[in-house]
């Protein structure tokens, strides 16, 4: 059997480790745009504040293609899929023969239509190149305009506000972090953020990046104007479809996949940033778009591509886990619910001090989603309860307790693995 | 692979498996005077309440989503022992927190100050890493009431649905 697979980053990397297990005498092959081993851009901002060296971002060491006899080739891009001849094309010239293959393009980033993405002094924080131009061509006290207050902006804003640098982050709604926390849990992060030293403006469209060959700051659409020797586009991400949507595979925001992870051609699939889940806690389809996620769906796959029928299941579009400066937060599930919405939600909460904040939201007996602040301990438990949708009505008056634990329900076989405690 | 079991039941809460975690965890080997370290050491087994005192630890399960949520690569099962720990390996934890927000019992603590004043390295996940250079666990060695032992299972496989029978 021959797995291609396009793509060596989290769902790449980790669908080629399990194919190697399942299948100790397959080919395997590995197609990647990327110079060099598989790393983490999760880790880039460690790397940009001269915390972490390029090999330490390298998750599956250098020797992982060499120790599961991986034929891994980096620096190719995959330019068309043809499925009826079970072919892919690379730019090199190559044409490479499959019998599964599996997509894991991932994501890129996503630009505004403003005049000025182009102009030297520019850059996204998507890749390790990204964070390697950043450090060459920034140094302390220089001042950096950030567009964009989601994950990877304040992941650049933190790392270059510890190298010294004046940051300011434009966000155009009306806290940071909009898609991950609610108002109350982002306030915490945001004053946190500015104990470091950046500078954040809200409720605020960038209409501009000024400048005639190199960029000289960010035009407002109703405020002065930010000068910065350098800009940082982090206005959000997209799927990479377009070689499944160029072959004729089903793709909506992202690539469409089955519960086994199977386009709607027969021998492809697809894992990662590049697909859409059915997201249980919002029963909405939404691009995967975390690392977790990612992970998870490569093993999935190599199950599904080695002809093992494992479903994937228990989707959550939402997980993240951040700490910039001092306070840690887990925002997991549907954090956000619209005041409007006739849906029967409600919400539990409590708050600490003006550090600790957690929010329980709650649909027909359920936890669908969770925000806490500052004590993240038992956050994964309640991740559990959300994944596998466990009815919590009899826990209803003692949900955010301090002595609500996975001690709670030890007693059934929960969370798909054998519990120890019979 | 080892395994740590759990009889519930029989525990009276005295905490005596916290107090040797710590000390065990612990640069002193001694609970109290691991007090005055920085970072202070936390215990990686909690004991946590149902209707009576259940201790909580990690079970190094077979598939562990702390391995898959790890954005490092440090957090990993060991193919011999079993053992899912996220030290010793090439690649270092950065205090992402994604292994704690994977777990879905609870047992990964983070070390908040394990920073430094300047934070110039990184807080760390503290979790259950059987006591390796130990021969029993001294979690297991303190419990008076046998609630905690150490057995060899074999490591369950999956079937074809992916499920552990
Ligand atoms: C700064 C930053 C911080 C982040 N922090 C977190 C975090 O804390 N937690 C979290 O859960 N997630 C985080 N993420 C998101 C996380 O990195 C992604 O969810 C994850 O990387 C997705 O992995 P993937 O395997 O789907 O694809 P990607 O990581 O997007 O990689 C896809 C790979 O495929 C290659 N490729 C694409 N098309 C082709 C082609 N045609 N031919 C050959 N190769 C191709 C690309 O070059 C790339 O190397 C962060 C992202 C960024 C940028």
């Amino acid at each position: 059997m021959t797995y291609v697979i396009i793509g060596a980053s989290a769902a790449g990397a980790q669908a080629a480790e399990d194919l190697r297990k399942l299948d100790p005498d397959g080919d395997i092959r590995i197609l990647t745009e990327e110079a060099g081993p598989p790393y983490s851009r999760c880790l880039i901002s460690r790397y940009a504040d001269g915390r972490l060296q390029e090999r330490d971002l390298y998750f599956k060491t250098d020797h992982f293609a060499a120790d599961h006899r991986i034929h891994y080739s980096s620096g190719v891009r995959v330019t068309s899929i043809r499925p009826g001849s079970n072919t892919v094309i690379c730019d090199n010239g190559e044409t490479v023969v499959y019998d599964k293959l599996l997509l894991a393009t991932g994501s890129r980033p996503w630009l505004p239509a403003i005049p000025g993405c182009d102009l030297e002094g520019v850059c996204t924080f998507h890749s390790l190149k990204d964070a390697q131009a950043i450090t060459a061509q920034t140094s302390p006290t220089q001042t950096v305009a950030i567009i964009g207050a989601g994950f990877a902006g304040l992941e650049a804003a933190y790392a270059l506000a510890r190298k010294r640098l004046k940051v300011t982050v434009v966000e155009r709604c009306g806290q940071i972090l909009p898609n991950q926390l609610d108002a109350q849990g982002a306030t915490i992060i945001h004053r946190d953020l500015e104990r470091m030293g950046v500078q954040i403006i809200l409720n605020q469209s960038v209409a501009a990046i000024n400048g005639s060959d190199r960029a000289t700051g960010v035009m407002l659409a109703e405020k002065p104007q930010v000068q910065a020797d350098f800009v940082i586009v982090a206005t959000g991400t997209e799927p990479n479809k377009g070689l499944a949507a160029q072959a004729g595979l089903e793709t909506a925001r992202g690539i469409r996949v089955s519960n086994r992870l199977q386009t709607s051609a027969p021998h492809i699939f697809a894992a990662g940033d590049a697909i859409e889940i059915d997201d249980v806690s919002t029963g909405k389809r939404m691009p995967s778009a975390t690392w977790f996620n990612a992970v998870l769906q490569g093993k999935y796959a190599a199950y599904n591509m080695a002809g093992r029928t494992r479903p994937y299941t228990g989707a959550v579009g939402i997980q993240n886990a951040v700490q910039f400066h001092q306070i840690p937060a887990i925002s997991l599930g549907q954090v956000l619910v619209d005041s409007d919405s006739r849906e029967n939600v409600e919400v539990v909460s409590l708050s600490e001090g003006d550090a600790i904040y957690k929010k329980l939201v709650l649909k027909d007996g359920r936890i669908v989603g969770m925000v806490f602040v500052g004590d993240i301990q038992k956050s994964g438990f309640y991740g559990a309860l959300i994944r596998d949708q466990v009815d919590v009505s009899r826990f209803r008056h003692k949900l955010l307790d301090k002595d609500f634990s996975y001690a709670a329900v030890h007693r059934g076989p929960q969370f798909g693995q054998r519990s120890p405690y019979q | 692979m080892k395994k740590l079991t759990v009889t519930a039941e029989d525990c009276t809460g005295c905490r005596r498996c916290e107090q040797a975690c710590i000390a065990a965890h612990s640069r002193a080997g001694n609970a109290a005077l691991a007090t005055l370290e920085k970072p202070e050491p936390k215990s990686r087994i909690l004991i946590e309440y149902d209707r009576g005192p259940v201790p909580l630890v990690c079970r190094h399960c077979v598939e562990p989503l702390c391995v898959s949520a790890c954005m490092a690569g440090c957090m990993q099962k060991d193919p011999e022992t079993g053992i899912v720990n996220n030290v010793g390996h090439e690649q270092q934890c950065v205090g992402c927190w994604m292994c704690i927000m994977a777990c879905p019992y609870g047992v990964i603590s983070p070390s908040y100050d394990a920073g430094g004043e300047d934070q110039s390295s990184f807080a760390v996940a503290l979790k259950c890493d059987l006591c390796p250079n130990l021969d029993t666990p001294a979690c297991v060695a303190a419990c008076p009431m046998n609630v905690l032992a150490v057995s060899d299972v074999p490591e369950p496989v999956f079937n074809a649905k992916g499920n552990v029978p």
